[in-house]
């Protein structure tokens, strides 16, 4: 039988090339992908849509337990010191003031910073709604906030009655351009200008304002903390210092450091709250859901070849060098689709960020563990495949 | 001759042989497969879909348990889910309205009480309603309609059994903390928690006046329930009700109430978009799921499909005959998968305390996604039983 007639080119048949295996069921792979244009971009497109769906799932797992962290992300510390109280960023509770200057007196601590939140209720002069806003209250001096935009205009929270907005805090706060008075708590304050950090899972809106306003506004006293930010003089070794902290100060607080506390705020909004069920399990079925397609491709693309797959058993392949074309075949199609989903995913990545300000990033983290999976699901599902390929007898087929 | 043509027509009338049906019978096993590929991507668009109602309604779920014909708030609260009430004076102004039979105060506070859990003895934010006792029930909820005369005896409070784990108040519970001081639990009722609130406690206004030290009387309002004498008219009892308060307060229908908390909830509420992207997932697997099932399924009955061109059928029937199986074939994975997703909201409803429940209007979404999907499917397969030459499939 002349080669041409099965239609996998010479090499395949090229007795030679039994010796070069692995090239060989490369080779074959593209040949049956490139022979029929249509169905593999089929295929494709298939598999692009499962592997941006993991994307996405796992971008949600990821980053809706981290819109907790981000006013953290944002500030300067190397220890958190916390009443043992705290639940989460935004419900605290508060612990002595103190603790602060204990903690301050601990050898290798260059500075202890309190900062103190508080809700208050916004509206306009002229009326309207009175809406939640996230207050707090520090030291610019401190400079605890790692912002640029606060960094260039603490200096204004110096004035009387001035605060700081976030530019994500939602648009029925009404403009927030500089100079516009509003009302919080019934006192009259100034918008001294925006910065850009996210309202993270603090609320609707938030307002920065020195402690002096702070205290004057909400009629809160400087004693009673929320939190404590500690920071490292040069060369100290943190694990020493907390350590003695936690030696040292009453047994009515509790310190992180920064792992800690990503692992304690992950867990909160993951465990407490129904955020990790709903997208762990959008997750789960992603992954199902990718299986499924990727075996249907490959299962469909094996039933439609039986005859050459049978006919290349009649001239004495074995099923291992069959299984490496199939498997061969699966990967080519996963990656073909690998890098446009992942484009893609980068620009839904972005869409979502600015419809729900989530803190969806696209890291190598993501990228690494959407292509181990994807791998792993184009070998289970080559493998899924494979039985159709082991009943190929080329005594029936014909 | 016109007898014969008649004659023909009379045979090649569709609804002689249920070609569709036929086809969709013809292999069980086919057709449970086609079934089941379908019906995964219908649970998948189900769960999204719920998860989406879920947590509007859980946002939703104290306002739609009010239970009278009118509701006043202050005019500039945003939320229902926010402090912001309105002096108790106004109560009198609306008993005195022609129409009105009572006016019932509801106070609330969301951010101001802490309860100690039992579980980790730590304190914890809940949500606090607070009731009078003696008036007609503002919440319409089992457990609180019909358990609020024990909340007469002071330090008593009724607690939501369905409030998140570590609250505690699902278990055996008869005494707990609530701002520090002690109180009495003397019954449950089943709310459940939404974004802001863990857990709910209901309690007297009387209990509730004694955490903010102000004499019950005293205690603004953060709803006043209103009920209308019977036969009135809802509408113009709400033009006098207003006409007769301030503009500072606002007068609202059960229905204009919820439209108001949906209002801020679909406007500010991160959750929609995300679900919504998930059903579209859904539908586009559900999309490619069914073209595959029903291309190989022409591809397989592409020489039957020949053969009836070749004896006269035309086009449009071939077509109509595709696209019915496929609606067919979607109404066959929609069953089972609806089935399955009351199983899957129960369970999943459970665990993460979310009201999903199967409801008319999801049943038609979903529905209607699932019947699209294959038609679309059906459409862009059937192109190739157009190009089938009976003299060339054989």
């Amino acid at each position: 039988m002349p080669p041409h007639i099965i239609g996998f080119g010479d090499t395949a048949l090229d007795p030679g090339a039994m010796r070069r295996p692995l090239r060989v069921a490369a080779h074959l792979a593209w040949r049956i992908l490139v022979h029929e244009k249509g169905r593999s971009a089929l295929a494709l497109v298939g598999v692009f849509i499962a592997i941006l769906l993991v994307f996405i799932e796992l971008g949600f797992f990821i980053a809706v337990p981290q819109g907790g962290m981000l006013v953290y992300d944002h500030m300067r510390f190397d220890l958190l010191l916390v009443s043992t109280d705290y639940e989460f960023q935004a419900q605290p509770w508060q612990f002595p003031r103190a603790r602060l200057t204990d903690a301050a007196k601990v050898a290798g601590v260059a500075q202890a910073t309190p900062i103190y939140f508080a809700g208050g209720s916004w509206q306009d002069p002229n009326g309207g709604t009175r809406l939640d806003v996230f207050l707090i209250g520090y030291d610019p001096a401190a400079r605890p906030f790692a912002v640029e935009d606060i960094d260039r205009q603490s200096d204004r929270l110096g004035e009387a009655d001035m605060i700081l907005v976030d530019d994500m805090t939602r648009s029925i706060f009404g403009p927030l351009t500089v100079g516009r008075r509003v009302d919080i708590d019934d006192r009259r304050v100034t918008i001294g200008g925006t910065y850009h950090l996210g309202t993270g899972f603090l609320g609707i809106g938030v307002a920065l304002m020195d402690e002096a306003n702070f205290f004057r506004l909400t009629r809160r006293r400087p004693d009673s903390v929320n939190l404590g930010l500690i920071t490292l003089a040069p060369g100290a070794d943190k694990d020493k210092v907390a350590a003695e902290l936690r030696q040292k100060l009453g047994n009515d607080v509790q310190l992180f450091d920064r792992a800690e506390l990503t692992a304690h705020e992950s867990a909160y909004w993951t465990l407490r709250t129904s955020v990790g069920l709903i997208f762990g399990s959008g997750l789960v079925v992603s992954l199902i859901v990718g299986l499924m397609v990727l075996y249907q491709t490959l299962a469909t693309q094996i039933a439609r070849h039986l005859p050459e797959f049978a006919t290349l058993k009649a001239i004495g392949y074995h099923d291992a060098s069959l299984a490496a074309v199939v498997t061969i075949e699966a990967m080519i199609i996963v990656f073909a689709a690998f890098i446009p989903a992942a484009v893609a995913a980068m620009a839904v990545y972005a869409l979502i960020r600015s419809q729900t300000l989530l803190p969806l990033a696209f890291g190598a983290t993501n990228l690494a563990l959407v292509l181990a999976a994807v791998v792993i699901m184009s070998v289970g599902s080559a493998v899924l495949s494979l039985s159709a390929l082991r009943r190929a007898d080329p005594a029936e087929i014909f | 001759m016109l007898g014969a043509l008649a004659l023909s027509r009379w045979h090649l009338a569709p609804s002689r042989v249920p070609l569709a049906w036929r086809n969709l019978v013809a292999d069980r096993w086919r057709l449970l497969r086609a079934g089941a590929g379908i019906a995964f991507a219908v649970l998948l668009m189900l769960v999204q879909l719920g998860f989406e109602r879920g947590f509007f309604t859980a946002s939703l779920n104290a306002v739609a348990m009010l239970d009278g014909d009118l509701f006043v708030i202050n005019a500039s609260k945003y939320r229902f889910g926010t402090r912001n009430p309105f002096a108790p004076g106004d109560l009198e102004t609306m008993r005195a309205v022609s129409g009105v039979a009572g006016v019932a105060p509801l106070y609330a506070d969301w951010m101001d009480f802490f309860w100690t859990s039992p579980v980790d003895n730590k304190p914890h934010l809940v949500r606090v309603f607070a009731v009078d006792p003696d008036a007609p029930p503002v919440f319409s909820l089992p457990g609180i309609a019909d358990q609020q005369a024990l909340l007469k005896t002071d330090d008593t409070v009724l607690i939501d059994s369905r409030a998140r784990h570590f609250l505690g108040m699902d278990g055996p519970i008869t005494e707990a903390k609530l701002f520090g001081a002690t109180v009495k639990v003397v019954g449950k009722f089943a709310l459940g928690p939404d974004f802001m609130s863990d857990g709910t406690v209901v309690t007297s206004a009387d209990t509730f006046a004694k955490y903010f030290r102000t004499p019950p009387a005293a205690l603004p309002v953060e709803t006043a329930v209103i009920r209308l004498k019977p036969g009135e008219d809802v509408a113009a009892a709400q033009r006098r009700v207003a006409a007769a308060l301030p503009p500072s307060l606002r007068v609202l229908t059960k229905s204009e109430i919820v439209a108001f908390e949906r209002d801020f909830q679909a406007k500010l509420s991160s959750a929609a978009p995300i679900f919504w992207l998930g059903t579209m997932v859904g539908f586009i697997v559900g999309t490619l799921i069914s073209y595959q099932i029903i291309y190989t399924e022409l591809m397989d009955r592409l020489p039957q499909y020949a053969t009836l061109k070749g004896i006269g059928y035309g086009n449009g029937y071939l077509i109509g005959s595709v696209l019915r199986q496929a609606l067919l074939t979607g109404v066959a994975g929609y069953i089972p998968a609806w089935l399955l997703c009351l199983v899957v909201y129960k369970i999943v409803g459970d665990i993460a305390l979310l009201p999903l429940a199967m409801t008319l209007q999801l049943t038609l979404i979903s529905l209607g996604l699932t019947l699209g999907m294959c038609l679309l499917a059906a459409l862009l397969a059937v192109r190739r039983v157009i190009a089938a030459d009976p003299a060339e499939v054989f």
